[in-house]
């Protein structure tokens, strides 16, 4: 049995995963390596998938968006607005100017606790725990702040369909800017760290290298996209909610190495605060919430939101019941996965976690469904399937 | 009498049981350091005794794969070496166990044992990450080692003896930090490499593979495994304290001289990033084999002038 397991004599099989110390969350990664350089590298997802998009077809519009809402534990706050987003657009339901700034509000705050999270989480995989515990601690700012905002730390449950929950008040516009003041000095500290501390410029430097053309074939999306020099960014191309009012920048870099995917998510940082400050500045004054339909007259739409990770991409449609028909959901992840592949091979062993957290993956998040390959080319439908499953198990 | 006093020295001090109780306090000082430098709480006094009971306490997993006999006597035999090396060595503060011309060339690769049978017993399995992990301990073990060892020997050609003894008694006089810096440095480094503390955690990198060499270890073993490195660690200060801080002379004097020692390895610990293997290599040997030879050159020229 132990023979067997990873060895036909000629490769040698390192398994990452499903349950690895590097790994968080499930995932399967094999590399096949040569001493210590990586010869080859496959991928294998789908531990964590849970039928979310299944189980939204049986719950009515409101209880969708807080089962959505809980596809991802970091960037929570924006499926639950893409599909608040999409939503309000299949009802022809126009949210106030005030409920928006609110939502980016929160969805920049989120930004800037998930890039502190990957910040720490990276650093970790290089073995620079210090740099970890540190943007950890500060990130705990991030974190109180969400909390005395939306009164939850992880889930916060901002968004309704048709607007926002919770409003921004003097006080919390004191502590959100204070707080922002504090971490921005914090950012520029890491910045100095990531791009001066020779050690870990070792392990960033020129590794896990993807060029334009090669980001672009991939089809990578977000922060990981933006590192190689590809301009590509929802909140840009194709403004939504209040990113129309309150423009951002798009922050690139040419690199396309693990260095520059440090330095392009630090410097969204600095862009998020100064987004963050301009709303708390020029908030619209407005009620929060708008009437919604407890039934969405029938229709399809996509709804697309720059994700921490990369655009995430709703596709919504309606029989005009109070439930979905149908939600399709993809997550910026699954885009990046391919990279991790690509440029894995040639590497150094010791290379693969960061290459892999280089993309920041959230593997619960981009687990939607098995296909199964049935050369009987046998075609199940919903019940079927389900009777199907029932028997087998009963089997067993 | 005889035997009364060597069984005094094996079981209890300096061998046995003070230097394991010694291992842990600084095990836990080196863990609480660390861990208070990186804004974390860190493990309370009694965690590495603990971790110990506990440990050996548990069933002791032996793998299908590989020489069951020999993963049983690897951890024990890495364990003996390290408190082999003790006996030479002034722990406490007081004389040298046991001292004969040469012990130092003894205790140098006694102290090496432990990484060897960690490195046979990664490579004792079938298991792929402690297959790495063995090669990782290996490799390291042959770059770290050569310029480890011609750092220690410095000030035993500076005192033109191969004793722990007269080598401790010829820097009391003699400010060999000052003579030798580049040595020290290299020492220390290389007693890092020999704990695999961060940044030469590779061969451990958890991140990568697990627990490495000794992934496969449970129990007793790990527990053996793990009590030969808290030895090692108070033997490694030891001796660096001796040679290169002026020599020990009371159990105060031994306390400050390896605490400080210990703070130095915190710091370097707490500033790091893993260094990829291949980065390990090429820095011994491409800077602190170098580096050392360069020292050695130069105290032997100095040694000449002064006679």
């Amino acid at each position: 049995m132990s023979e067997s397991i990873g060895q036909d004599k000629k490769r040698f099989v390192i398994p990452i995963g499903p349950q690895h110390p590097a790994l968080k969350e499930p995932g399967h990664f094999d590399f096949t390596v040569d001493g210590e350089i990586v010869t080859g590298a496959t991928v294998r997802l789908g531990y964590a998938h849970r039928g979310i998009e299944k189980a939204v077809e049986s719950r009515n519009w409101t209880q969708s968006l807080y089962l959505l809402e809980r596809i991802c534990g970091i960037c929570s706050h924006v499926h639950a607005m893409t599909y608040a987003l999409g939503v309000e657009k299949l009802a022809g339901v126009e949210v106030t100017p005030r409920a928006q700034a609110i939502r980016v509000l929160v969805a920049e705050l989120e930004r800037v606790h998930s890039h502190m999270l990957w910040l720490g989480v990276a650093a970790h995989e290089a073995g620079f725990d210090t740099l970890f515990m540190f943007s950890w601690r500060d990130r705990e700012t991030v974190m109180d702040l969400l909390e005395s905002f939306t009164g939850n730390r992880v889930n916060y449950s901002a968004n309704t369909l048709g607007g926002v929950k919770c409003d921004v008040t003097p006080e919390i516009t004191t502590a959100i800017l204070k707080g922002v003041d504090f971490l921005e000095e914090r950012s520029q500290h890491y910045l100095k760290v990531v791009t001066t501390d020779e050690v870990f410029l070792q392990r960033t430097r020129g590794v896990g290298t993807m060029t334009k053309e090669q980001a672009e074939l991939l089809g990578v999306v977000g922060p990981t996209a933006r590192a190689s020099g590809v301009t590509r960014d929802i909140r840009v191309e194709a403004p939504y909610s209040a990113y129309v009012d309150f423009p951002v920048q798009t922050v690139i870099a040419e690199a396309g190495d693990l260095e520059a995917r440090f330095v392009v998510r630090i410097k969204e940082l600095f862009e998020s605060y100064r987004l963050i400050r301009e709303i708390l500045s020029k908030l619209p004054e407005g009620e929060l919430q708008v009437r919604m339909p407890r039934k969405v007259k029938a229709g399809e739409t996509i709804s697309r939101v720059e994700a921490p990770r990369g655009e995430a991409f709703y596709f919504i449609k309606s029989n005009g019941s109070d439930n979905p028909e149908r939600v399709k959901v993809r997550t910026p992840t699954l885009c990046n996965m391919g990279s991790v592949v690509a440029t894995a091979v040639g590497h150094q062993l010791a290379d693969m976690p960061m290459i892999l957290a280089g993309i920041d993956p959230c593997f619960s998040c981009n687990d939607r469904a098995v296909t199964i390959r049935d050369t009987s080319g046998t075609r199940y439908t919903w019940e079927e399937l389900r009777r199907y499953s029932i028997d087998f198990y009963a089997r067993r | 009498m005889n035997i009364l006093r060597t069984l005094l020295v094996l079981l209890i001090f300096p061998g046995g049981l003070f230097v394991l109780l010694n291992g842990m306090i600084y095990e836990w000082a080196d863990r609480k350091l660390v861990a208070r430098l990186q804004n974390r709480i860190g493990p309370r006094w009694f965690q590495p005794l603990a971790d110990m009971v506990k440990l050996l306490a548990k069933e002791e997993i032996v793998p299908a794969s590989g020489n069951g006999r020999l993963f049983i006597w690897l951890p024990i035999v890495a364990l003996a070496g390290v408190m082999t090396a003790v006996l030479y060595l002034p722990i406490g503060g007081l004389q040298p166990a046991f001292s004969f011309p040469g012990d130092l060339i003894v205790t140098v690769y006694m102290l090496s044992m432990l990484t060897l049978c960690t490195g046979i017993a990664g490579a004792n399995t079938n298991d792929h990450f402690s297959l790495v992990g063995a090669t990782r301990t290996l490799t390291q073990l042959f770059s770290y080692e050569a310029p480890f060892l011609l750092a220690m020997l410095g000030p035993a050609v500076a005192a033109g003896s191969w004793q722990i003894n007269d080598i401790m008694a010829y820097a009391s006089n003699h400010p060999i930090i000052l003579l030798q810096p580049v040595g020290f440095v290299i020492a220390l480094i290389g007693l890092m490499g020999k704990l695999e503390m961060r940044p030469f955690d590779a061969p451990e990198a958890e991140t990568e593979i697990v627990a490495g060499a000794l992934t496969e270890y449970s129990g007793r073993g790990l527990a053996l495994f793990y009590i030969g490195r808290y030895a090692e660690l108070v033997a490694g200060l030891t001796l660096m304290a001796a040679f290169y801080l002026g020599g020990i002379h009371s159990p105060i004097d031994y306390v400050l001289k390896t605490l400080l020692l210990l703070l130095a390895l915190v710091g370097v610990q707490t500033l790091m990033t893993r260094l990829r293997i291949d980065q390990v290599v090429g820095l011994w040997w491409r800077y602190g084999a170098l580096l050392v030879l360069a020292q050695w050159f130069v105290t032997i020229v100095l040694k000449g002038i002064v006679v």
